[in-house]
């Protein structure tokens, strides 16, 4: 594995190089090797000696696609790297017309399946690592769009796709996608509960929100100019971290990106407090596939989110 | 105790009989708002429980209206609006209709009971649905007595 994640690093560092050399682009979205072994954090670099920065393994977990929101009034090229879920992420912001599709150049890397670094006990554990739950649960582990690739992926915008390219067999191994099926579990479970037991479950998670907005901030989903939690207009929105008003930004917060979720699952991950983010996200996917049809956002541009569209025989409730 | 709590209990800390709900409706201007300002023409009774909010159109109402009708003291919210096919601006209520379908069962995963959030097509002749809609609301969440979910501690 850390011979196959060298060859790629190699890869994405000659890659990169040759790009901001002959001036195609005018900087790269990476990851770069951080303070710590299991830390690899996102990079930007603009000049091409700084191409050896870039560093790919089991930790680049980060969605960088929302870090292009910077350029979305920018003329400039930007070439960014994106892994199967990431990718989907370029797609919502190019659907959102945030971003035009001409001036990003979308790298697909074969992903390996990410390790879960909050289960770092121990250096010696390096090869150890549980994976991720996004990830054993992943439906999309190749890029749905890219226009170069590295280490062999495959594009494709078929779901359920196995892992391709030189990380596969790696990822097959440790149960990349493995739980797609269980992916509606954790909503299921809230179902069960009688309507005390949901309210007093998410009146739990209200509590323990401190609205960082970590994960508004790292939502490709999330690409408002201006988010309604940012006005200060006065009784709109309150910004007091109070159980109330924390349920009143989640549940805000879910239907904004209710359809629009490409289940890249950063915003459960960044969340500091572990609120399960994704289950409120994954309740609204489940409910649209019931109520609208099948849709998985973020694979085909052309589609048009559930909640921007309608047909004349939608399911009728209200009498 | 709060004051909000205060005022659902008596003297003697039983739930109060006299208790009314408040119930918050957002109303289409072309249809429902029309419907209601017809009944009450026509001189039909329904319970004084609900407060209209006029809005240009049932799509026009957003979940965050909802929410933040809760939060400051709604025991119910009602959204009401033109018939499919009858929409002033031709499409509005089809989308009010994907997204309050979505928002009902969203609500219902947090805790809140789907009767304290419905939606209605009532249109601008259809002054006795109004009449019965609002009498039928009022009360089923009289029975399900005062909202604490959501609601913002006073």
């Amino acid at each position: 594995m850390r011979e196959i994640n060298a060859k790629l690093t190699q890869e994405m560092g000659d890659l990169a190089r040759d790009l901001l050399a002959s001036g195609e682009v005018k900087g790269v979205f990476g990851w770069t090797k951080g303070s710590r072994w299991y830390l690899t954090p996102p990079v930007f670099i603009t000049k091409p000696e700084e191409a050896d920065q870039l560093c790919y393994d089991e930790f680049a977990v980060n969605n960088l696609t929302g870090l292009l929101l910077d350029f979305r009034d920018s003329q400039d090229k930007i070439a960014i790297f994106v892994k199967g879920c990431d990718s989907r992420g370029i797609v919502r912001l190019v659907q959102d017309n945030q971003l035009k599709r001409e001036n990003v150049l979308v790298i697909g890397v074969p992903c390996p399946g990410m390790g879960d670094k909050g289960a770092v006990t121990d250096h010696r554990q390096a090869q150890e690592l549980p994976l991720l739950a996004k990830c054993l649960e992943c439906r999309y582990p190749n890029p749905v769009l890219a226009d170069r690739t590295i280490g062999g992926v495959t594009v494709t915008t078929e779901p359920s796709a196995a892992p391709s390219g030189a990380t596969a067999e790696a990822a097959k191994g440790r149960g990349v996608g493995s739980k797609q099926a269980d992916r509606f579990a954790q909503v299921e479970a809230i179902e069960k509960m009688s309507p005390d037991e949901r309210s007093a479950f998410w009146q739990a998670q209200n509590e323990k929100c401190i609205r960082c907005y970590a994960c508004r901030n790292i939502c490709p989903a999330c690409n408002c100019r201006e988010c309604i939690f940012d006005s200060d207009k006065k009784n709109w929105v309150n910004k007091a971290a109070t159980p109330t008003d924390n349920a009143f930004f989640g549940i805000t917060r879910a239907m904004h990106v209710a359809g629009r979720c490409v289940e890249c699952g950063e915003c459960e991950r960044v969340c500091p407090m572990d609120i399960p983010i994704m289950a409120m996200n994954r309740k609204l996917i489940g409910d649209l596939n019931e109520l609208f049809g099948p849709y998985d956002a973020g694979v085909k541009p052309e589609e048009k989110p559930p909640l921007g569209a309608f047909k004349l025989d939608d399911p009728e409730e209200f009498m | 105790m709060s004051a909000v709590d205060e005022k659902k209990v008596n003297a003697a800390g039983q739930p109060d009989p006299n208790w009314e709900p408040n119930i918050v409706g957002f109303a289409c201007n072309w249809c429902t708002y029309a419907g209601a300002d017809l009944a009450g023409l026509s001189r039909m009774q329904y319970p004084p429980n609900v407060k209209l909010v006029r809005v240009p159109c049932s799509g026009r109402a957003n979940p965050q209206f909802v929410l933040r009708a809760f939060q400051k003291g709604a025991d119910g919210v009602l959204v009401a609006g033109c018939h499919p096919g009858d929409c002033h601006y031709a499409t509005g209520n089809y989308f009010t209709r994907r997204r309050f379908l979505l928002f009902q069962r969203l609500l219902e995963f947090s805790g809140i009971d789907p009767r304290r959030f419905q939606a209605r097509w009532i249109s601008g002749a259809e002054a006795p649905k109004f009449r019965d809609v609002v009498t039928q609301m009022a009360e089923e969440v009289k029975a399900l007595g005062p909202n604490r979910k959501l609601r913002e501690e006073v």
